[in-house]
Order: C-alpha cells, then sequence, then structure tokens
C-alpha cells in the first residue's frame, strides 16, 4: 500500500480504525461488537478482505448491513444476512470454535492482557460500576484470536486490573484464585486469547509463553520510553518494530465517505 | 382451551407482584416492553428481581424507579446513547440493590436450560475470571440461596467426564415468573411471530411460568397459522395478550420503529441522580397514560422513527440521536 495519508489528514480515531482494521485477514469469521470495531471490520470488508463473515451477538449470522448499526440488535445488521437469529445461534456458533477474531473494549486491562469492563475499585464497594460484561469474556473465551480497542492512561494499563472480566493469557484458577496460564485452564477448549490492543498510544501485542504484553509499534509522534511511562507495570519495549502504519487516503475516504459519513463513531478531521 | 387471553395495560402489571422474578424479550434497546415496565413504575412495584440475558433501557428505568431488589444479568447501559447504566451504578454503591453479574454466554446458556426444563448447563466460557471468584457470590453472601427460586450455588466447578476437555463450569438455569414480551404480531390464541432477530425471547417465554405478550398489533389467529414457520412462539406458552401500539418506545422495533435515541440520550444524561430520575419520571411516566405519552411525544417525532417498510429501519432516523 502506498497513498499514505499525510498527518494532518487524519485524526486518532482515523488511525485506530485502520490499525484494527489490518488485524482482520481474509476469509475470517470476526464477532462484532459497535462503535469503531464494526467500521474496522467494515473497512477490511471494503480493501483486503472482502469475504470475511460478520456474526452479531444478537444473532446475525454473516450479516452485510449497508449502513452502520447502532448495536448488534439494530434492524440494520440483517440486511443481506445469510441467516437471522438469536443470541442461543450466535453464542453456540462460537463456543462450537467458528469465531476466528472478535474485537472488543475495556476500562483497564493489565499486563497478562486481562480486562475489566464490570467496577472500578473494589468489586464488594465499587468506586464505580461500570456495564458489566456483556459477551467480552465469552467471546475472548471461544474466538481465536481478539482485539481490544481502548483509550491509553496510565490508570487503564495496570499491573492487575481490579476485577477480571476478560481472560487473558494468566488468569484465575478458581477456587483457589492463583494465577496459572490461560492454556492450562481451558484445555480442549484452548483457542488463543487477546492478539493485540490498539491503544490512542500504541499497538501491544503478547507473549504466549509468558503471557506478558510487549510494546509493538508507537502510533505517530510518541515513542517507546514515553508508552512504558504511560503504563503501571514494566512494559516490555525491546520488541518494538517501529511506527503504527498510518492510514492511506484510499481508507479515510471509504471511512467517511462510504461508512460513516455522518461521522457518528469516526469524527472527520479537517485540520487542512 | 381459552380463546380469550386479551388484558390491559393495568391488568398486565397487576399481574406482577411484588417480589416476583421477571424477565423480558429483546436486546439493549431493541424490543423492551416499555408501556409495561411505565406501568409498573407508576403502580410503584418493589423487590422486583430481574432475570434477564442483557440488560437495557427498561432495566434503568425500573431500577432507577427503586422497583427491583436483585438484578442477574451482564449487562446494562443505552448502547451508542449511553454507555453505562448509571441508575444501577448509583444504587451498587449504596447497595439498594443486589447485584448477580455472570458473563452474556452464561445467561444464555442459564436461559437455554431453564427453557428446556434442565436444572444446569456446561460451559468453558470465561474460564479464569472473577465472574467465577466465589468471593463475589452476591445472592450467597446475601442469604438467599434456598434452592428453590435462587439456585443453591452460583457456580459449580468441574471437569469434563465425557471427552476429557478439561475444566468446566456448571451454571444453574434461570428460573422465571413472568416473561414479559413485546413483539411485532400476536394471534387471538398467542402464537407469536417476531420479525428480525429475536434475540433469547424463545428461551424468556419457554423458562417463565407465565408470559405476557405486548404486540403492536392483535392479528387473527388463522392469518398466523397459514404460515406456521414463520412464527417463533406457540399460542398455548402464551398466558396473556395485548395490543400497545409503539410499546417498546424509547426502544426500537424492527420493520416498525427505530430506537428513539435523542429520548434515551436525554434520559441517560438527566438520571445521573435520583433527583434527576424523579423529575424525568414526574415528566414522562407519572400522570401519564400509553396515550397521553404519545401525544406529548407527538406525530412528528413518531414519523421519523418510523421504519420504511422496504429496509426495516428508518430512513429517515439520525443514529447519533441528534
Amino acid at each position: 500500500m502506498s497513498d499514505y495519508a499525510l498527518p494532518e489528514e487524519y485524526g486518532l480515531a482515523d488511525l485506530l480504525c485502520c490499525a484494527a482494521s489490518r488485524e482482520v485477514q481474509e476469509n475470517e469469521i470476526v464477532f462484532a461488537g459497535t462503535g469503531l470495531p464494526m467500521v474496522a471490520i467494515m473497512l477490511a470488508q471494503k480493501t483486503h478482505a472482502p469475504n470475511l463473515k460478520l456474526i452479531f451477538e444478537a444473532g446475525t449470522l454473516d450479516g452485510r448491513p449497508p449502513e452502520l448499526p447502532t448495536s448488534v440488535g439494530d434492524a440494520r445488521c440483517e440486511m443481506g444476512a445469510s441467516r437471522s437469529s438469536g443470541l442461543y445461534d450466535a453464542f453456540s456458533i462460537a463456543q462450537r470454535g467458528y469465531v476466528d477474531l472478535g474485537f472488543l473494549g475495556g476500562a483497564e486491562v493489565d499486563q497478562y492482557g486481562n480486562v475489566n469492563t464490570t467496577c472500578i475499585g473494589d468489586y464488594l464497594n465499587p468506586e464505580l460500576r461500570l456495564t458489566g460484561s456483556g459477551g467480552n469474556p465469552d467471546i475472548n473465551s471461544f474466538a481465536g484470536r481478539t482485539v481490544f480497542i481502548m483509550v491509553h492512561e496510565k490508570r487503564r494499563f495496570v499491573e492487575n486490573v481490579s476485577y477480571i472480566t476478560s481472560p487473558g493469557w494468566r488468569v484465575k484458577k478458581w477456587p483457589g484464585g492463583e494465577f496459572v496460564h490461560r492454556r492450562e485452564l481451558y484445555g480442549a477448549a484452548f483457542r488463543g486469547g487477546p492478539s493485540a490492543v490498539i491503544s490512542t498510544a500504541g499497538v501491544f501485542r503478547f507473549d504466549e509463553e509468558s503471557g506478558l504484553m510487549y510494546l509493538d509499534t508507537c502510533h505517530p509522534g510518541k515513542n517507546p520510553e514515553e508508552i512504558r511511562g504511560m503504563c503501571r507495570f514494566d512494559l516490555d519495549i525491546s520488541r518494538v518494530k517501529g511506527e503504527t502504519e498510518v492510514p492511506t487516503r484510499e481508507e479515510l475516504r471509504i471511512i467517511h465517505e462510504v461508512l460513516d459519513p455522518d461521522g457518528i463513531f469516526i469524527p472527520r478531521v479537517n485540520k487542512a | 382451551m381459552s380463546n380469550n387471553k386479551r388484558i390491559t395495560l393495568q391488568q398486565a402489571a397487576e399481574i406482577i407482584k411484588n417480589g416476583s422474578t421477571l424477565t423480558f424479550s429483546g436486546f439493549t434497546i431493541w424490543r423492551r416492553p416499555m408501556a409495561i415496565i411505565y406501568e409498573l413504575i407508576r403502580q410503584q412495584r418493589t423487590g422486583l428481581h430481574l432475570i434477564e440475558v442483557n440488560g437495557g433501557s427498561h432495566t434503568e428505568f425500573l431500577v432507577g424507579a427503586g422497583c427491583v431488589g436483585i438484578w442477574e444479568s451482564c449487562w446494562v447501559g443505552h448502547e451508542l446513547y449511553g454507555k453505562y447504566g448509571a441508575n444501577l451504578s448509583r444504587k451498587v454503591g449504596s447497595k439498594e440493590i443486589i447485584v448477580e453479574d455472570y458473563s452474556h454466554a452464561e445467561m444464555m446458556f442459564r436461559f437455554a436450560a431453564g427453557a428446556a426444563g434442565a436444572p444446569y448447563a456446561a460451559t468453558q466460557s470465561s474460564l479464569g475470571t472473577d465472574l467465577h471468584n466465589p468471593e463475589y457470590d452476591m445472592l450467597g453472601r446475601a442469604g438467599l440461596r434456598d434452592g428453590k427460586r435462587i439456585p443453591r450455588h452460583k457456580y459449580v466447578f468441574t471437569e469434563d467426564p465425557f471427552y476429557d476437555a478439561g475444566s468446566l463450569v456448571l451454571v444453574p438455569a434461570a428460573k422465571v415468573d413472568i416473561a414479559v414480551i413485546c413483539v411485532q404480531q400476536v394471534g387471538e390464541e398467542g402464537t407469536v411471530r417476531v420479525n428480525g432477530q429475536y434475540y433469547s425471547d424463545p428461551e424468556a417465554v419457554r423458562t417463565a411460568d407465565i408470559t405476557i405478550v405486548m404486540a403492536e398489533e392483535i392479528v387473527p389467529e388463522e392469518y398466523l397459522r397459514r404460515n406456521a414457520d414463520q412464527n417463533t412462539i406457540a399460542g398455548f406458552e402464551v398466558n396473556h395478550i395485548l395490543e400497545c401500539p409503539f410499546g417498546a418506545h424509547p426502544t426500537g422495533m424492527f420493520g416498525r420503529y427505530d430506537v428513539d435515541g435523542a429520548f434515551l440520550k436525554d434520559f441517560y444524561g438527566r438520571t445521573r441522580s435520583q433527583e434527576g430520575f424523579d423529575d424525568f419520571a414526574r415528566e414522562w411516566i407519572h400522570g401519564h397514560d400509553q396515550m397521553s405519552y404519545l401525544e406529548k411525544l407527538g406525530w412528528p417525532r413518531m414519523l421519523g422513527l418510523k421504519a420504511n417498510t422496504a429496509l426495516n429501519y428508518s430512513s429517515r432516523t439520525k443514529k447519533g440521536g441528534k
């Protein structure tokens, strides 16, 4: 790909959207949430992965929405779908192992890729109760790979999340709660785990043996030391490949003219 | 066979008693039985036990109004129009409500078990998370696990005894007194036709002891039976029916009307505090009935939400709720 956009031609949301889109591979079955991930997946469908299949948690199988749905329950999801059904189908298909990739979000992530969407502070006396798990742990348990898209703040990148809503690479074995490698706990159901965290600062990946997060690429204008300083754990910056690939002009055109013309999920940047 | 299943909105709410265990149709901000939710708030129901595959705007209305004692589910919010459930969050903080967290698939499998008359389901979802933390068994901590309507355990950890697949959790079947369902069409004998994604409605109905169906329209039973393959729920699973056009507003209904995003945004913005909720309820719920509520919304607003019959959604609604 050439035709990269200049810094003044795109915003942070564009960069995240394109980075997320590049995580999708051709022919994959992708479990889609709403918002920015949906735009990213549909961008992949219109560029390098025209045969990807979308599954929506509310029950649509291989949906081809002509315009962006506001949520996975939306009537828009079902246009052109192979089948419209319900949650039992969607989750059974996921548990059965059909899903290659899922996009998820979170309020906090830890060094093992465990994610919290349940509460800030002690669960029994929370400072703030959040939305709860939704399908986050399910998709993260069942899919071959998951990609998290998150706002990067130091308080969100922590050594241990205050509540593990969604399982990373080293998780708690109950009833004792000691940390074990995910592979040990999931046994025959092990299919993978978090493969990337795309934050507003960079792209992070995981060493599947140690289960630890490392910095893969820095977004333009950020350097590894700076990003390490934005984490409350000792982030591995020894494997940095360079800068996150920036959007192309064609990708920006698809995002803003075709997928999200009203700027609902990806605001249009007009710096020029 | 009784053909007389018709009841009124007021009667529907009266079937639901203080302390009843309830579940609902729909998904987050779609096809929620809002007209009955409003009526429950007017009738000041208390101590309700909600057990739902996922929560949404209807949960926030009931919780904000103080109707709910226990909420077992996985998620609450208003999607694009409000990022979390501020009323639930407030009442969790003040310990006015017991929340029992499961994952989304676990809740779905709990209902699948309940619907099949099985005592539990087994799954490998969410292993290693704090959902399974024994310290976070909130109904157990409250001493409410009687093994009758509330299961003896939140989870049971075990190993696959058949294929050596490894660790499993057993999740208890959902037990529900009343399912309150909001759909496009119901026949006079109770046959339900859902258009679009049916979410977890079939399992919700089959799990519950009593089912109330509120439909956009009651249609001749014979009309639905001409194409039985298109029907979602058999008539004998349904106890009571009522017709209530726009009964899901401000949530959306496939093929009929979109989510009223501006309404939900306003609700989310104004109900962060109890005073804010009470003020919102005075404006939109108390002192109203369904007709005066619709009158207050007005024709232009409803026409803007009305779905295009070819697309099944509105081509006029601004999705951002602006």
